[in-house]
């Protein structure tokens, strides 16, 4: 594992830092988003519930 | 069937139960249009973030990007990173956006009925319609030739699974709206960014990002890795994809309306700087799947069509029960681009194409009613345009169409309505007349004429043209107008 992400840093750093910013953004902010996200739902459909009632 | 088994249908089929159900369930909380339409602007951050990524990643999105990355190597990714950076400014400084979310309007045309009147507010709805749909008309296709292609599936049957998969989403956008499309968002940008990850991860370990770089090397040279060394690309391409992305970045439908169902304004464009990165992902990602393709299949695999080389390898690389994961992730993509495409075009259709017949206000029942049936109307025309009409020529030119006559004139009119006190109607039609007919001309000269291999060979200096003589038809056309005041004309 180390090997290869240091690989991918001395192997065309620019793309190969930017393959690996990607993926550990994005695995990220999926679990961020999944875990929030779901309580921006609950909070949306509450205040729309009680805007109808 | 490739790796395509029980167990990954079994995972596909919770999927899109779990997906519907969800879609359904949240119809009771719409009450109003502006419900229906921006969800009551009760939409929060991270709800924002996860619905932007996953409206604007279709499988669509994935062929092309991976085409690119197979054409073109890493350097296939720039439009990613110029779109990054473009969506990344616009937010950060609220270029814009501040302006057209502060405005209260549900759809840009909305705005511009402020500044330029009601026939520039028409005009600009239905060149926003019409390019978006026709856009949006081959998705369905392309999609099922993605899905046919990777689970080995019999061909026979595409017409059919995608008019399943088509009806599935109109019902719940029909009955919730934006509502529904969030939802539904929050679910397929949890599925589709699983899938992606982990499909990505395999490709690392199972080909390695030294056969990647040398296969890039080997097929491209320098110019795999630098878009201005590339023979394809250079300095036009750089400059033509930072236009069209920072166009989309203001005016597409579907990405302002994030900014616009946001619960303010400040929530609107940290959902602009948050989503940013994810577009660099959204290029890089597939990017890396079709070099993965060009590295692992032989030419007779390939047979000549680099659009359908990267499914093709992950059918052959991906194991059963992952298979399933991918498939719905790429169902969840589609979908979640599918059912917010048909929402926000029949907006812009209700709201500024029909306003006219509005001379006083709806009731809500009724315009709820006629925003369903818009919905179902577009529904009915993608089934019968976009998968059972089969389409003459080539995909490329026909996106490319179609979306630069909408985005050049329209994020011209946004910049000169937010920022440009002598703009006016003159300058906005001028602009759209030449955003729409630009275009077309070019396209045209590419088929006839004396001149077609220098319009073929440089199509990114004609796109970047077209932008620059759209922006000076605004100037020119606003400078002509005479200008008005107290009664007395003055020029």
């Amino acid at each position: 594992m180390i090997d290869g992400i240091i690989n991918m840093l001395q192997n065309h750093w620019f793309w190969g830092f930017l393959t690996l910013a990607c993926l550990i953004w994005y695995s990220t902010v999926t679990i961020y988003v999944a875990i929030k996200g779901a309580s921006d739902i609950r909070n949306m459909l509450r205040r729309l519930s009680g805007a109808k009632e | 069937m490739n790796n395509f088994t029980f167990v990954d249908g079994s995972i596909v089929g919770l999927y899109l139960l779990v997906t519907m159900v969800a879609g359904v369930m949240v119809r009771k909380y719409v009450g109003k249009v502006e419900d229906f339409l921006v969800a009551g602007r009760e939409m929060n951050l991270y709800l924002g973030i996860a619905s932007l990524a996953a409206t604007e990643f279709g499988i669509v999105t994935c062929m092309y990007t991976a085409q690119n990355g197979f054409d073109k190597g890493f350097a296939g990714a720039i439009p990613g990173v110029l779109t990054f950076l473009a969506m990344f400014l616009v937010g950060y400084t609220g270029f814009c956006v501040k302006p057209l979310r502060d405005s209260g309007v549900i759809t840009i045309p909305e705005l511009f009925e402020k500044k330029f009147g009601p026939r520039i507010r028409w005009a600009s709805g239905v060149v926003i319609v019409l390019g978006g749909l026709l856009n949006m008309g081959v998705f369905l296709r392309t999609g099922g030739d993605f899905l046919v292609n990777i689970s080995g599936m019999n061909p026979d049957y595409l017409e059919e699974m995608m008019t399943l998969l088509l009806i599935g989403v109109a019902v719940y956008t029909i009955l919730g709206g934006m509502l529904s499309v969030l939802v539904t968002d929050y679910l397929q940008f949890i599925m589709m960014s699983t899938g992606m990850i982990v499909v990505t991860f395999l490709i690392l370990d199972q080909v390695g990002w030294s056969t990647l770089v040398n296969t890039v090397q080997t097929h491209h040279g320098e110019g795999g890795f630098n878009p201005l060394k590339n023979k394809t690309m250079g300095w036009s391409y750089v400059i033509f994809n930072a236009l069209l992305n920072t166009a989309a970045v203001l005016t597409w439908q579907t990405q302002i309306s994030r900014v616009l169902a946001a619960k303010d304004t400040a929530t609107g464009r940290k959902v602009y700087t948050g989503t940013s990165f994810f577009f660099v992902a959204r290029f890089l990602i597939p990017g890396i799947w079709g070099i993965a393709a060009l590295a692992v299949l032989t030419p007779d695999q390939i047979d000549g069509n680099s659009l359908l080389a990267m499914p093709k390898m992950l059918g052959l690389i991906v194991p059963a029960g992952l298979m399933g994961l991918l498939v719905a992730a790429m169902l969840a993509a589609d979908m979640s681009t599918d059912s917010s495409y048909m929402l926000t075009w029949g907006s812009v259709i209700y709201n500024d194409i029909m306003a006219p017949f509005r001379k006083s206000k709806w009731p809500e029942k009724k315009g709820l009613l006629w925003n369903r049936a818009i919905i179902a109307v577009i529904g009915v025309f993608l089934l019968i345009y976009g998968l059972w009409y089969k389409l003459e020529g080539d995909l490329w030119t026909y996106l490319g169409i179609t979306g630069t006559i909408y985005l050049s004139s329209m994020s011209v009119l946004l910049i000169a309505c937010c920022y440009w006190k002598r703009a006016n109607s003159w300058g906005a039609g001028a602009a759209i007349v030449f955003g729409a007919l630009l275009p077309i001309a070019t396209l045209t000269l590419q088929k006839i004429g004396p001149y077609t291999d220098w319009f073929k060979k440089n199509d990114t200096v004609c796109g970047v043209a077209v932008y620059v003589i759209v922006a000076l038809a605004m100037i020119i056309g606003s400078l002509l107008k005479p200008q008005f005041q107290k009664g007395v004309r003055t020029f």
